[in-house]
This record gives C-alpha cells, structure tokens and sequence, in this order.
C-alpha cells in the first residue's frame, strides 16, 4: 500500500527510506494500534488519537499519507467504516480521528477507554493535491463534522506556511455547542499568519462572540484573487451548491475548488463496487473530486 | 487437436487433485462426465465464493485479539468451466489482479484454479454470447476440450493446462473426428443469438443518462438482486464480521448493486435512491463504465439472468432498445 511515489509531495521523502515493504500482500490486514487519547469535542463527536503498535511502522505510516485520504477503522466482531484523516503528516507519530456516533461500530468505539485496541488499514483515497495549491490564496470553507478532512489540509498549509498565499478560514456549525475544536479555532484565531472565521447557525446561549448565521454570510471577509486561489470545501451536502455559487463568484477557477465526499465502503481499493459513481470509484479516485469532476461525473453530488 | 477417451482423462484428472465437475446444476466435487453446456451457477462461485472466510481473531481474555488470514490453499481442477465462463474469469482478472492493489483472495484462489473448458454444445435459448466476439467453441482457458460423443478432443493452451496433462498419452484426432467438431460447432454457434451490440453503446447510454428510458426499463424490476448473484461477471462485495463467543472471523460475502441498502450510507443519505438508480448503475457499469475502465464489456452473453428473473426482464431487449436510443449531443 505504501510506495514512494504516494509519499512524495507529502514532506516526507526524508522517510522514503525507512519504507519497507509490506510482510503481508494481503490489503485486507489491518493494522493494530492503540488508543493514546480521546476526549468529547462535542455531545456525540469524540476525538480519538490512536498510535500504531508496531514501533517500525509508526513513522512510515503517520509521515506518508496525504491530508485528505482515509482509513478503514475496524474493531472485530463489529466490522469496518471508514473515517478521515483528521491530523497532517507534518506531524507524524499519532493519527486523529474526530468521530460522530451513528451506527454500530461507532457506538462500539465509544465504549472503548484510553490503551484499547483499534485496527487501521490504509490510507486509501485520493487525497488533496497538496503540490497544486503552493503559492496559491487558499479558501477553507467546513460546515460540521466537514472540519475533519479540512483540519488535515489547514494544519498542513500552516505547517509549510511559506508555500502558501494568504490562507483564509471558514466554519460553521449549528450552534456554539456544536462546534468541533472550538478552543483550538478560538486560539488559532489569534495567529496573524491567517483568518479564521467562524459562525454559528443559532446561539441559544447568548454568549458567541462571532458571527450568527449560515456559513455564506462569511464571505464578506474573503478578500482574494479568485484566480489565484484554491478553494476546499466539505460539509453536509445540501451546504455545496450555496458555497461553490460563492466561490464561483469570487472567480475561482473549477479546477481549483476542491470538495471531499462520501460514499458507503467496504475495500477502500476499488474492488467492492460499492463506492463506484459512473466509472469513478470514490475510495480510490476521491474522495476528493473538483467542481470541474463534479460537473462531468453525474450524481457525484 | 488430440483425442482421449473420455473416462480416461477423468481417471487421469482425479489422480492429479481435487477435481470439480461442472454438471448442470454448477461445480461440484465428483467424478462424473462434465455437462457440455452452460451450468446455472456459473464458476464466479469457484474463484469468488458467494462467502469467504477472510481474517480470523481470537480473544480469549478480550484482550490479546488480533488478526489472523485464513487462505483456502487447495488446489482445484476446474473441469468442464463453458467458454462464458472462462471469458468472465478474464473479466474478473481485470478488477481483482491486473487492477492495483491484487486481491490477494482472488489471487490464490485464481492461481490454485486450472481451467479445462469444455466447449458447449447445447447453448441454451437465452445465450448471446455471439454479440460479444466469441462464440461457444471458442479456445479459452489452460485446457480446451470438445466432447463428440466417447472422446475428448484435446488442445492445451498453457503452461498450467501443459503441467496438468503431463504424463497422460494423446493420440492424434482423425480426420472423421475433426469433421465432427466442425459439425458440432456449427450446429451450437447457429443456436447463439447476435444481439448486434453497437460499437458505441458505452456513449449511447451516457448521453442518455437522464432518458425517461431508464424508468421504463427499471419498471418490472422487483430489485431481488437474482441476476447479479446468478451472474458470472458481477463481483460487488460486501465485508462483515461474524461474532462467537471469544471468537470470529471477517467474511467477504456477495453484495447487490440491486438493494437498496447496497450505497446507503449511516448519515441517511443513499446515493441511489429508487430502482431507476440501482438499474440505470447496473447495465451502465455492464455497458458503459467498465469499457471506459477497462476496454471490455462487463457481461459475457450467457443469459443467466434472463433465465432466473422472476420478472422476465431481458438485458438483451434492453439492449436492443439502447441501440435505438438517439445520442442528442
């Protein structure tokens, strides 16, 4: 699963080296790692952080995935999803999930403590082409749990700052209580280096400092040469076509609006047929698809 | 072409492994004469078992569990496979080997498996596999033969079907032999339609993507998934773990692009939501997308799921009607 070519581009070709290949053929084997952390972002999404067990593989794996991809998470006896990738391979040693608590392996996931066993397999999935958007504005716009693959590419974009243009921020969530990293966007608002905005749809608390409303309403803040720029988005689906008619009118390019999608999975490898959308198969030439895929791929969307 | 009498080479091939006939009903372990037309289950359960046993764990203590694979290492000796069935091999080759990451399952299964293909005979009414640029006598497989009566006509076509054979004495055919399977051939490959496929039907049904013309045809389908489990070229899969005890196993099992639940996703959302959705998937990917992945079509023409809808719905006819459709663009 692991080649040089998937880690290039990734920062990581100071770890090419230590690639081995793989003792087992067998894509179906998952790998077993180990719950080091885990805390409630909000009332039913948890954030888990999870290190492999195998202390050789822990680097090659954490350093050699691309902000954007998935791995297939299972528990046995329950069965296997597949979840994004929340943390970068700019920093390596954990990989980071931020999980919502729909179905049954999921509800089993929150059952498990710190130093319990989950099992990983990938990461599968296209991933952002990170090497397209350097020296480009980018223009992150997350709408819920849609944060969790963005998180990757932001974190990424921060850590090699000087390849970027000016980086701004979007998010929004239902109310304050919904919102996942709430405290980490609060601090991260305070860095000069790039603009976060944030909004909540309602607050029935009375205590939100930003702004209330749909996530649209932030686009007064954008302020950027659209032909210049790369837009990402995800969010809950009805929430794309009000976004990409903003970022179209901010003339960003379709090549350069990025948007990551799902789809039911059980290989990750283009096998299973599950994921397929016409001749694409999500798992391997997603999850991350242009607006310009989106149009000629129907029913992407 | 060779000869041998027919019990012989079934003597020969049971002292060389475990052989599977194929009789009517589809593969099994015996030593009896193979069938020389198309069985209703087709040899897609022989390389990609409607279950399959992947991974096994252990927990004795709930603690120290982890994965273990289970491989089926046997070796078979596919007897008698129809040449559909050896295209749809080709066909599934295509997606689970020559396609990156290789399915290890498959793989070893594939690897373990030697074909002898018998050349069909007796086409059924609802064969078709003319429109797809072979016939029933085509050479296909390790080891091709031709049933004329007591003999086998014999020709090998790899080193696997040479390896297999090795030690059993051929003699040459005579002459009235081969004038036999010109008869034979003939009389089969006039009884196997040509639905007459247009060149560019991939195009064809993607410019008319949102005909009404999927409605239509979608209309008497019931969506019990019988075709794509009868079908030999239908290979979506489902995984799912099976709980015991302190133990169990991770199992890949046959799924249906027919069910509704087959793309429903936790959150709710089902990509395909009604049955214009779930056929409009079904015959493109036959038709359309699999030529765009791989340059060949995704049905082999043996009209098993003509056979088994309970419906009587025809791929063929619709087909038929999707040549008819015009490309607007």
């Amino acid at each position: 699963m692991f080649t040089k070519s998937t880690i290039e581009n990734t920062g990581a070709q100071a770890f090419c080296d230590l690639i081995q290949e793989p003792k087992s053929a067998n894509p179906y084997l998952p790998e077993r790692a180990r719950i080091v952390r885990k805390f409630d972002l909000t009332r039913d999404v948890r954030f888990f952080q999870v290190r492999l067990c195998d202390p050789e593989k822990v680097m090659c794996w954490t350093t050699s995935y691309k902000p954007g991809q998935f791995m297939m998470l299972s528990l046995p006896n329950v069965g296997e999803a597949p979840f994004s990738i929340t943390s970068t391979p700019t920093r390596p040693g954990l990989f980071e999930f931020c999980i919502r608590k729909v179905g049954r392996l999921t509800s089993k996931l929150f059952e498990l403590k710190e130093n319990d066993f989950v099992w990983l397999r990938g990461p599968f999935g296209n991933g952002f082409p990170v090497e397209r958007m350097y020296g480009k504005d980018l223009l992150f716009v997350a709408g819920g749990l849609g944060v969790a693959p963005l998180r990757s590419v932001l974190l990424y974009a921060l850590d090699y700052r000087d390849r970027f243009g000016r980086i701004f921020y979007l998010y929004g969530a239902k109310t304050p209580d919904e919102m996942l990293f709430r405290e980490e966007f609060f601090r991260m608002k305070e860095r000069d280096d790039f603009e976060c905005y944030l909004t909540v749809d309602a607050d029935p608390t009375g205590l939100w400092p930003f702004d209330i409303g749909v996530v649209t309403t932030l686009f007064k803040y954008v302020k950027v040469d659209g032909r210049n720029t790369v837009a990402i988005v995800c969010g809950p689906p009805v929430m794309y076509k009000y976004v990409v008619e903003e970022f179209l009118k901010l003339n960003i390019p379709e090549d350069q609006i990025f948007m990551t999608l799902e789809r039911r999975m059980k290989c990750g490898m283009g096998k299973c047929g599950q994921c397929v959308v016409e001749h694409k198969y999500t798992c391997v030439d997603g999850p991350v698809f242009t607006l310009w895929d989106v149009k000629n791929i129907r029913t992407l969307i | 072409m060779k000869r041998i009498a027919k019990s012989k080479l079934i003597e020969f091939l049971k002292s060389k492994g475990e052989l599977w006939v194929k009789t009517r009903e589809g593969f099994q372990q015996s030593d009896a004469e193979a069938f020389a037309g198309r069985a209703s289950k087709s040899v897609k359960n022989m390389v990609l078992p409607r279950e399959e046993t992947l991974l096994v764990f252990f927990k004795p203590d709930g603690k120290n569990v982890d994965y273990d694979e289970i491989y089926d290492d046997r070796k078979r000796i596919l007897f008698g496979l129809s040449p559909c069935d050896a295209k749809s091999i080709e066909l599934l080759d295509l997606t689970f080997i020559k396609t990156s990451p290789t399915d290890s399952y498959y793989k070893q299964r594939r690897e373990n498996s030697v074909l002898v293909v018998l050349a069909c005979n007796s086409p059924s009414k609802t064969c078709f596999c003319k429109s797809f640029g072979y016939g029933p006598f085509t050479e296909l497989g390790d080891v091709f033969l031709v049933d004329i009566g007591d003999v086998y006509l014999v020709k090998i076509l790899s080193d696997k079907g040479k390896a297999l054979l090795e030690g059993l004495e051929l003699e040459d055919a005579a002459d009235a032999e081969l004038a036999k399977l010109e008869e034979l051939k003939s009389t089969a490959e006039s009884k196997v339609q040509d639905i007459g496929i247009p060149k560019d039907i991939a195009d064809r049904l993607y410019a008319n993507f949102e005909s009404d013309f999927w409605e239509k045809i979608a209309f008497r389908c019931v969506n019990c998934g019988a075709c794509t489990f009868y079908c030999p070229t239908c290979y979506c899969f489902d995984i799912q773990d099976v709980e015991r005890t302190n133990w169990g196993w991770r199992e890949r099992t046959w799924d249906s692009c027919m069910f509704a639940i087959y793309s429903l996703e936790t959150s709710g959302h089902n990509p395909r939501p009604t049955g214009m959705h779930r056929m409009r998937n079904r015959i493109m990917h036959k038709f359309s997308y699999y030529e765009k992945i791989h340059g060949q079509h995704l049905c082999v023409g043996c009209g098993r799921c003509v056979d088994v809808c309970p419906t009587g719905f025809d791929i063929r006819e619709v087909v038929k009607q999707a040549a008819k459709l015009e490309v607007t663009r």
